[in-house]
């Protein structure tokens, strides 16, 4: 019997039916759905929330800031939207849906309605298997829907402004080039952003 | 009738110039310098230094990290094959292809910007001479025609060309790719380094910097123009005129005569020649605003539209006497279409060098001059390639493959990534009669105005040459020690080069060629041709120097010419 049969049976048993959101605020002990601070224009926002999700635990907020601080998931979003072919689209959002109910199967519940760390355990295991999966086939398959995910995540990072200057470094306008040079006096050593 | 006279005065010349690319640019500057009252005519929008929307955006002023949307390809479908023209920093200097559209019986990649400065905006710079490898190639191999000049000849215009827009190059001494006007060189990094010295010991080959238009070092006689910034933004154009464009060099200084006119948005779409004098006496211009239908009229026309679009001007030319085209006695008017032919080569990885870096961005990279086919080598095709390549280390988008994730995927991003290197060759596509371009009066573009079909494809030479291409890079990359050596052989289009070239050749019988070594057509003596259709054989790098020596030498020639009244 998993938890939410139990909970049904629960309610039954307290005499009375309980609406699936209900128990799943139950379930969650009461916590409110999480929400995202935007509005998406291509995913629904239960997909938004999922991205989102999934977008932080690629690119977390750490000494410096992470994909929801960068606006990582809108540009997802509107990448999906207008950069990706019909057929991206639907192989996109296939993944997706197969990558929730994959954390339906194993944890019983939707994957935004996942604890954090439930959410990072199973990003993390789907997101090696798909590495592991990648290396070892010939030529340049198509990227699963988690590292489609992590490159559209990394697009969006790395492209804007704390990306590029904090985690990278960045220099507009070089002004000179130095072509053999120690690591150490390469500005601050990290890698260039452009 | 008064009226007539009147407006035809007004329209009235001692030159026009058709287009303000690169060849443009340059038939502006030296007809003006010369005291030629010069009408200069751009078929598309006005573009001056340095307005060029773009060049100060930082990467997050994008949308898209500055990919295409499927609305972008939609439209510049053709323009996107590059995989590199069509971003949201550089896709307003390419044409919409849905308005400008042309036919293609085998793949063919044309690349267009219809604006003022045209493709010297966006083009990649990298600036060799022809030797006399090449000048005598034809005649010694016993195809196509002769060139009618030899590297004696056109050697004093690549100097005068040279030190007026600045090339950064190495002087190496090196008979088949001869030493030029140079500013200091760029850095070679130190995986480039190396690998010179690997190819050089191992091979007695050359690998030198590239030989590249930026300015290295102040150009006192063009104070509109900076030095190199080494931001690797050049196809946005440079505000800082870093490196040469019509915009920052050429049109500036022919605006300064007060001798030029720039009328942009003129499409010239034919030739009018007149009979009885036997000359060219103007040209017709559809606006390209207003639909309006003007004619302009002078003593001497340079046709520098690009090779196609000089081209369809000529076919679309029609005369009692020039049923066929204008000029085009010989029949070979569209034929002979040449281009480099590329993406083929090899790339590999470099273990070690993890405590050395580089600072700035240079927008250039190494080159290997050609080595087939010289002295007592000798293989199973003709001509030769040369390679342009560089080494890098990785940035973030390695990192998207590999297992880190979260804070660990932060910090791996924040390190430089392994060095990689590659080589991409650029070959001579020989002039085949075959490979041709026709006027197709079916389909119409945006203005109504007929459009081209081209029928193209590399042939046995260069798909035998293709294989050497790939071999060689991978051979000399292992020699190095390098890993994880893997060639490549794109299938592409001709034209991928976006050095199209030879469709009204110069040569010495007018029966064979459509311009004689004045880049002067044979059959109309006011009209000059100096746009990369003159070309008879390509050799192996990049043409566009060429085209500028060879222009300053032709307005030099018909300046001349018009003094002694012999045009």
């Amino acid at each position: 019997m998993d938890r939410r049969e139990a909970l049904k049976r629960t309610a039954w048993i307290m005499g009375g039916a309980v609406s699936a959101p209900a128990i799943a605020g139950i379930l969650k002990g009461c916590a409110a759905k999480p929400t995202i601070g935007w509005k998406p224009v291509f995913l629904t926002m239960d997909q938004g929330i999922l991205v989102s999700q999934v977008a932080e635990i690629i690119i977390p907020k750490t000494d410096t800031p992470g994909a929801i601080d960068t606006g990582v998931p809108g540009f997802i979003d509107l990448m999906l939207k207008d950069t990706y072919t019909k057929e991206d689209q639907d192989y996109y959002l296939a993944g997706l849906n197969a990558f929730d109910e994959e954390a339906k199967k194993q944890h019983g519940d939707p994957f935004i309605e996942l604890s954090a760390e439930k959410q990072e355990a199973f990003v993390k295991k789907v997101h090696d298997a798909a590495v592991v999966d990648a290396k070892n086939k010939k030529g340049e398959p198509k990227r699963p829907f988690i590292l489609m995910t992590k490159e559209l995540t990394m697009l969006g990072f790395f492209t804007s402004e704390p990306g590029a200057t904090q985690v990278l470094q960045y220099v507009a306008v070089p002004g000179s080039y130095h072509g053999c040079i120690p690591l150490a006096e390469a500005g601050n050593g990290k890698t260039w952003a452009t | 009738m008064n009226l007539n006279v009147d407006a035809e005065k007004e329209n009235t010349y001692d030159a026009i110039v058709v287009g303000t690319g690169i060849s443009g640019g340059w038939a502006a500057k030296e007809l003006t310098e010369k005291g030629l009252k010069t009408l200069v005519l751009e078929r598309g929008r006005m573009v001056k230094h340095p307005d060029y929307p773009t060049a100060t955006k930082d990467p997050w002023d994008f949308a898209y990290g500055e990919r295409p949307t499927q609305e972008d390809l939609k439209q510049q479908g053709v323009q996107a094959r590059t995989g590199y023209t069509i971003k949201q920093g550089t896709k307003h200097w390419f044409v919409n292809d849905l308005e400008n559209p042309y036919t293609e019986v085998n793949r063919f990649d044309w690349m267009r910007g219809y604006h003022v400065g045209g493709r010297s905006l966006t083009w990649g710079r990298q600036s060799y001479r022809l030797s006399d490898l090449d000048f005598e190639a034809n005649a010694k191999d016993g195809i196509a025609v002769d060139w009618p000049v030899r590297y004696k000849d056109i050697s004093p215009w690549y100097d005068y060309v040279e030190s007026f827009i600045g090339v950064s190059g190495q002087a190496e001494g090196v008979p088949q790719l001869p030493d030029g006007k140079f500013l200091p060189p760029m850095e070679l990094n130190c995986v480039e380094l190396e690998l010179k010295k690997s190819v050089k010991n191992k091979f007695n080959r050359l690998i030198t910097i590239g030989r590249t238009a930026h300015a290295t070092a102040p150009l006192l006689h063009s104070p509109q123009r900076g030095t190199c910034q080494f931001r690797n933004l050049c196809s946005r154009g440079c505000p800082y005129g870093g490196y040469f464009s019509s915009n920052s060099s050429t049109l500036p200084a022919a605006e300064k005569t007060g001798n030029m006119t720039l009328r942009p948005n003129s499409i010239v779409y034919e030739l009018i020649y007149d009979e009885k004098k036997g000359k060219a006496t103007g040209v017709k211009v559809l606006d390209g605003e207003t639909g309006e239908q003007t004619e302009f009229f002078a003593k001497v026309i340079f046709l520098c539209a690009s090779t196609f679009g000089s081209t369809f001007i000529m076919m679309n030319s029609i005369s009692n006497r020039f049923p066929n085209g204008f000029g085009n006695d010989s029949g070979e008017l569209g034929h002979n279409i040449m281009d480099h032919h590329l993406s083929v080569g090899a790339e590999a990885d470099v273990e070690g060098f993890e405590d050395q870096y580089y600072s700035g961005r240079r927008a250039n990279g190494y080159y290997v001059p050609r080595y087939r086919n010289i002295g007592s080598d000798k293989r199973d095709y003709i001509r030769g390639f040369g390679y342009q390549g560089s080494a890098s280390r990785q940035g973030w988008a390695s990192v998207v493959g590999e297992l880190n994730i979260g804070a660990d995927l932060k910090s791996a991003v924040s390190s430089p990534g392994k060095w990689t290197v590659g080589m991409g060759g650029f070959g001579e596509i020989l002039p085949y009669y075959e490979n041709f371009v026709v006027i197709n009066k079916e389909k119409k573009d945006k203005y109504g105005l007929s459009t081209l079909t081209f029928d193209a494809i590399l042939r046995e030479n260069e798909l035998k040459m293709r294989k050497d291409m790939a071999a060689d890079a991978a051979e000399m990359l292992d020699a190095a020690g390098f890993k994880n050596v893997r060639t490549y052989d794109k299938k592409i289009g001709v034209g991928l080069g976006i050095h199209e070239m030879g469709t009204a050749r110069m040569g010495k019988d007018p029966k064979t060629s459509v311009l004689n070594k004045w880049n002067q057509v044979h059959a109309c003596k006011n009209v000059f041709v100096t746009d990369g259709s003159f070309m008879t054989s390509s050799a192996a790098h990049n043409p566009s120097l060429g085209y500028m020596a060879f222009t300053a030498r032709a307005v030099d020639y018909a300046v001349g010419e018009l003094k002694k009244n012999n045009i």
